[in-house]
């Protein structure tokens, strides 16, 4: 059951994050992130991580989602209409590598699949994964959890910049919130 | 609520993090400081500056001798580390003397931009001090986004603008294979640590083990891109050029050590017995880095550009140290990189005064005759492309002089005969710059020189050093060849 | 014991040139001369008492070790700032600083109208330093160090007058030429270090007998890769292309740097590490062949020359290949012999040659001259003389020298290399009294306006030529060959250039019959005159010979008159491809982007949309392109690994 499930969200996750680059109208391609973004939390409930997949959907699918939405419809994006044999070219080729790629990584990994000798802790559930989360954050994981709000920090200062230099430059349009990784 | 356990606070040395607390906390004042309106020449941020890179610096110094794990071995203090954080705090240090005028000139926003600046060096700074590759990504990830805001600074600019877009959409791009391979990593050894990661291979060896060997390719590739190795650097000379000069100096030198420290790290830590399987790549990296970057140099008339792609096949000298490996190949690397953030930031701090105002003086055409009408100038950045170039008595050649010795000693003539072809083949670009300096007369307007007091400190050292490097390399060696026991 | 105080040679003119940039300003014309002459003369002054110094120790312990301090420390192996004192090195030492000493006294007045005085002899005063480091340096590392200064001198000073395109041109040509040599150089030393485990001479030299096969591929390879530096720098076979562009330097400069001193550093370097070359015997046979190629490709070359330098250039690359003959034959001594009274009389050569050009208002062209005997007394007479010398007429320094390298390639046995020497010394007889007749004798050709100048050179000229003319003339004293078990030079030199191999030369050189000795002189006597005679007939007497020769040989002469086209060949096979293939990388990858430049980002002030659109129009698609192809590639050795 839980591998039928998880088939099933992996192979929604893919195919929705494929269309995310292959659409070209923007507000479809916004759409589907979203729907990548709820394919994963699916992932994440299956595996006991249930505070994460919450989060996922109310952060990532909700807040940022929607604020890219926006930034999409106020920007009025026309459909993508580039062209050219250049183009043509580079995408062709774009293609033909990113497929190699892909199955140069397939073929190895089929060669001999050896998965790793350590299995990762699964969380206690009686305790509670929020909780069990929220201990390792602030032990084990503190260091990279403030170093994380040191990255935060910094694309916020990063976003105040770029558009302070807007506004100065006379532009009255907002920033993509493209920094926040 | 006695089910939980007690959470178990880990032992914190304060002074081992003292640098990255000390730039966090020289960030914060940063912008608090904003809220007391400064005049527009004030030079109140780069004094802060200055004082964080310091307190920084000293803090590991203070230190230096001290060998600690924390937060469970995330970060180590170690010779390594203290070794790098003094050369990321030191450039730090040079960068903010180089910018003092220039950011002024251009009516740079001071506050934010020496943030961000500091932002970076605490992102290297915790690259080269990680031992987990989830602090190796966020250090670099820190240092990264501080550095495309950095790079896009001059918003009136067009090339800055491109040039930091650029930068962080192929650098998002390397981050996402960088992160692919931390998970194949962890899928292969069940953890991220680099300790557990050498112990887990211990008991089961992962030689062939796909996944590992996949992930590791995947990491080496998300390095190769910061230190700007062939294939992976087709960023680098947009970036350089369309960065501001002062910031160009800071992260030709600073990311790429960066870069090489965490490659090091986790090349020495957790893949030593795999080795076999990085030589052959880590040399064609070498061999096209190289190549490449020095063929292209060729026929810069931008010295932005031509530096980058000398910064490119800097990185392949490098790398050959990286492949050597062991005690002499590593400690040679750190040596170079040291020497190399000298002479660049050198090169780079003397562009920093070409041209008045938001002018880019930066064509080799620009330089012509300024060897005579500033003596002093033409015979600093001579010194530098000398040193550049390889040329005795400067550092530049001792740096060269140790890699090629400890690859030699590792048995990889073929690369050595390639880089010192290389290295021949350099010297060609690095004459043109010269020979404009003194062998030219000016067409047109000749270049004004922005004359100003911290930059030509900053630029004093770096002559210093890279002549005392060259004259006496022996305390920089040792020290380099101390800081990388900790890795074997 | 007393020490003789070594890094005072070359910190005197490095000292001289710190000053000359401090307070160079304030000095003045004179004040500059005297500093920079004062400097190189104090510095000859400490070789001479350094050379007493050390011919005061037994003969067996010549040889003083001066370490200044630990440079770098690799592994168990430490390299020194150290200088070495031992014959070789004092032979080097004194005529580096003694013409030198001379030279900077010749530049006080040939430089005199020169704007650009100060900068002269700072440039000047550093290769002085750069010289003294190579031939006191106690280890190969430090000799780099000074290999490559005089290099970047030798660079500095040929575009000297850079408003001249063809001089800069002439200083990277150089410059370049010699990164070549050096490449092989660094390998070299490389190869030393790696396998013989020091860089220091004393120790490399004790352990290479034990580390390296005698003829073994190693030390093969490391000391052919040296000699290619040495071709480099000393203008050889292949590489010896430079020098003669080289001329567009002061003369001066030509005199002192590619006459008298860095040039012969190849010739040092050989012969400094003559321990290592015998245990490569097919590396000696290549500096022979090559030393005697070039001796005769570049005289055959010199003869057809109408630029009175560059007939000097081409006859210095000859005698270069004379010494490199030496070398080649086992004959150290006599090479360093030949450098040393080569050094006399070529500098006085171009010094000559300076004074006419000087006299002529910069005329250069042998075809422009002729009759300034008596118009130039003092560089008639010394010019003279050096001829004289160069042609290798007894009793003149040159003699000594040249019969010592062709008595040893007889006596060891390589009687075709002799005898390709012995064609050189004839051919080289010729050109230099094709010079002199050209340039002294005969009507006068020169033009009007040069005639009205025409004037004797100022006394700071005439007394360097003077001096230098007295030692070609007894210069070659010191090594009067095979006579009462003589030569003192020889017996000085013999515990820096003598081993197993170069004793068992002599024994061979003593076993030949004092009968063939002299035989072999007059022979090497004769052809020299018959060169002479031949030359003075074909330019003075009967000046219709010449233009008859060059008819009837016309294809020679083209052959000859161009260089062989040695400079178009080299231009066609390395430095156009490199070139285009710099043009090509920069075309695909670069130009495209920067003219891209304008498409891409043309639209980013007008808001957000047009930075998303460069995720498809921009470059950054190619960059992401190669990026994964080079991922591709990657794996794909994984693969198949």
């Amino acid at each position: 059951m839980t591998e039928a499930l998880f088939i099933g969200f992996a192979a929604m996750l893919v195919a929705s994050s494929l269309l995310v680059i292959l659409h070209r109208n923007p507000v479809a391609s916004a759409l589907f992130l979203v729907l990548a973004f709820c394919s994963l939390a699916g992932i994440y409930l299956l595996f006991h991580a249930e505070f994460i997949g919450m989060v996922q959907i109310i952060v990532y699918a909700g807040a940022i989602m929607v604020l890219f939405l926006f930034v999409i419809m106020y920007l009025n994006l026309q459909r993508d209409e580039e062209g050219g044999v250049h183009i043509a070219l580079r995408r062709g080729l774009g293609w033909v590598a990113g497929t190699v790629v892909l199955a140069e990584g397939v073929f190895m990994l089929a060669r001999r699949w050896a998965p790793g000798p350590l299995t990762p802790e699964v969380p206690g559930e009686a305790a509670g994964n929020t909780q069990q989360l929220g201990m390792l954050l602030f032990s084990r994981y503190l260091f990279p959890f403030e170093v994380t709000s040191l990255v935060l920090l910094v694309a916020i200062i990063g976003v105040v910049v770029i558009a302070k230099g807007r506004s100065t430059a006379g532009s009255g349009t907002r920033p993509a919130p493209g920094e926040d990784g | 609520m006695n089910v939980l356990p007690t959470p178990v606070l880990l032992a914190v040395d304060w002074w081992a993090l003292g640098a990255v607390l000390a730039l966090s906390a020289g960030i914060l004042l940063l912008l608090l400081l904003e809220f007391f309106p400064a005049q527009a020449r004030s030079n109140r941020s780069a004094i802060v500056a200055l004082l964080t890179l310091a307190a920084a610096g000293w803090s590991v110094f203070h230190v230096r001798d001290a060998k600690r794990e924390i937060f469970g071995g995330m970060f180590v203090h170690d010779g390594f580390t203290v070794f790098f954080t003094l050369l990321f705090c030191a450039a730090g240090a040079l960068a903010v003397l180089l910018s003092w005028d220039y950011v002024k000139r251009t009516r740079i926003n001071q506050a934010e931009y020496y943030a961000l600046l500091l932002s970076a060096t605490a992102g290297m700074i915790i690259m080269a001090a990680s031992n987990d590759l989830i602090t190796i990504f966020l250090g670099l990830e820190l240092m990264s986004l501080a550095l495309y805001v950095l790079v896009g600074f001059q918003r009136h600019h067009l090339e800055s603008n491109e040039a930091a877009l650029k930068y962080f959409l192929l650098g998002a791009f390397a981050s996402g294979f960088l992160l692919y391979g931390i998970a194949l990593l962890y899928g292969a050894t069940g953890t991220t640590g680099l300790g557990q990661m050498a112990a887990v291979m211990i008991d089961s060896p992962m030689l062939g083990n796909p996944l590992f060997l996949l992930g590791g390719l995947l990491l080496i590739i998300g390095f190769g891109f910061k230190v700007s190795a062939v294939p992976f650097h087709m960023w680098t000379p947009d970036a350089y050029e369309g960065a501001p000069t002062s910031i160009t100096a800071f992260m030709s030198v600073g990311a790429k050590a960066a870069g090489f420290a965490a490659l090091l790290r986790v090349l020495m830590r957790a893949m030593g017995d795999v080795q076999a399987d990085w030589i052959p790549i880590l040399s064609g990296l070498a061999i096209l880095t190289m190549t490449v970057g020095n063929i292209t140099a060729l026929l810069q008339n931008n010295l932005k550009r031509m530096l980058a792609y000398s910064s490119i096949a800097h990185a392949g000298y490098v790398l050959i140290a990286v492949v050597a490996g062991g005690r002499d190949g590593a400690a040679s690397a750190l040596f170079y990189l040291a020497i190399y953030a000298v002479m660049n930031l050198g090169a780079f701090g003397v562009l920093t005064l070409l041209g008045r105002e938001r002018e880019e003086r930066v064509l080799i055409s620009d330089l012509a005759g300024l060897g005579f009408r500033h003596p002093a100038l033409g015979i600093a950045l001579t010194l530098f492309m000398i040193s550049l170039g390889g040329i005795p008595p400067t550092a530049g050649f001792m740096a060269k002089v140790y890699v090629f010795s400890a690859a030699l000693n590792a048995g990889l003539v073929p690369l050595v005969i390639i880089g010192v072809l290389n290295s021949v083949v350099a010297i060609f670009y690095y004459l043109r710059v010269t020979v404009a300096l003194y062998m030219e007369e000016p067409q047109g307007e000749p270049v004004y020189v922005s004359w100003a007091t911290p930059g030509v400190i900053a630029l004093i050292a770096s002559v210093v050093l890279t002549l005392w490097w060259g004259i006496q390399a022996n305390g920089l060696l040792a020290a380099a060849q101390r800081s990388v026991l900790g890795l074997l | 014991m007393n020490l003789p105080l070594l890094w005072i040679i070359p910190a005197l003119p490095i000292a001289a040139v710190a000053l000359n940039l401090l307070v160079g300003d304030r000095l003045g014309r004179r004040g500059i001369a005297w500093l920079a002459c004062g400097a190189v003369g104090l510095a000859f002054l400490a070789a001479v008492r350094a050379a007493l110094t050390l011919a005061a120790l037994p003969e067996g312990e010549r040889q003083v070790v001066e370490t200044a301090y630990t440079w770098m420390r690799v592994g168990d192996f430490s390299i020194q700032v150290a200088f070495l004192l031992d014959p070789l090195s004092t032979v080097m030492a004194l005529v580096v600083t003694g013409v030198g000493f001379l030279i900077h006294v010749y530049s006080v007045g040939y430089m005199a109208h020169d704007p650009s005085y100060r900068r002269f002899f700072l440039y000047l005063n550093l290769f002085m330093f750069a010289m003294l480091t190579l031939v006191l340096a106690d280890n190969l590392l430090l000799m780099f160090v000074g290999w490559e200064g005089v290099g970047l001198c030798s660079y500095l000073l040929i575009g000297f007058w850079y408003e001249r395109p063809s001089a800069a041109e002439a200083g990277k040509k150089a410059f370049i030429v010699n990164r070549i040599g050096d490449f092989g150089v660094i390998l070299g030393m490389l190869m030393l270090f790696t396998y013989g485990g020091s860089l220091q001479y004393e120790r490399l030299f004790a352990m290479a007998p034990h580390v390296f096969a005698l003829g073994g591929g190693l030390i093969t390879g490391a000391m052919l890769l040296m000699f290619l530096g040495a071709t480099g720098k000393s203008a050889q076979l292949p590489l010896y292309t430079w020098l003669p562009d080289a001329m567009e330097g002061p003369t001066p400069v030509s005199a002192l740097i590619h006459a008298a001193t860095m040039v012969t550093a190849g010739v040092y370097l050989v012969a400094r590490c003559h321990v290592l070359f015998e245990l490569a015997p097919v590396a000696l046979q290549t500096v022979a062949v090559i030393g005697a190629a070039t001796a005769l490709f570049a005289a055959t070359i010199g003869i057809a020359q109408n630029d009175i330098k560059r007939v000097l250039a081409y006859s210095t690359v000859s005698q270069l290949g004379y010494m490199f003959l030496a070398c080649g034959v086992g004959a150290f001594g006599a090479a360093i012999f030949h450098l040393m009274t080569h050094a006399f009389f070529k500098a006085l050569l171009f010094l000559g040659a300076g004074s006419v050009i000087h006299a002529l208002s910069d005329e250069q062209d042998l075809r422009r001259m002729g009759g300034l005997a008596s118009r130039l007394p003092w560089t008639h007479a010394t010019m003279l003389t050096a001829t004289l010398a160069i042609s290798g007429i007894p009793p003149f320094a040159g003699f000594f020298s040249k019969d010592e390298i062709l008595h040893g390639a007889f006596a060891s046995g390589h009687h075709v290399i002799w005898l390709v020497g012995l064609i050189g010394a004839a051919l080289t007889a010729f050109y230099m009294f094709r010079l002199y007749v050209l340039c002294f004798r005969g009507p006068s050709r020169v033009t009007p306006e040069a005639a009205h100048h025409l004037h004797e050179s100022p006394p700071t000229m005439i007394v360097p030529l003077v001096v230098l003319a007295a030692l070609s003339v007894v210069g070659g004293w010191v090594g009067l060959p095979l006579l009462a078990g003589g030569h003192p030079f020889e017996r000085w030199l013999a515990p820096s250039v003598e081993s197993a191999a170069g004793a068992h030369g002599e024994a061979a050189a003593h076993a030949m019959s004092a009968g063939g000795a002299w035989l072999l002189m007059a022979l090497s006597v004769a052809v020299a005159l018959a060169g002479i005679a031949l030359a003075v007939r074909a330019y003075l007497q009967d000046p219709e010979i010449a233009g008859r020769l060059r008819e009837r040989l016309r294809v020679v002469h083209a052959v000859v008159f161009h260089k062989y086209w040695v400079d178009e060949i080299y231009d066609a096979l390395v430095v156009s491809p490199i070139y285009r293939l710099s043009r090509w990388l920069w075309r695909v990858w670069d130009v495209k982007v920067v003219d891209g430049t304008v498409n891409g980002v043309g639209f980013t002030f007008e808001g957000v949309s047009a930075v998303l659109r460069l995720f498809q129009t921009g470059f950054v698609g190619t960059y992401a392109l190669i990026f994964t192809i080079g991922v591709a590639v990657l794996l794909y050795h994984f693969l198949r690994g």
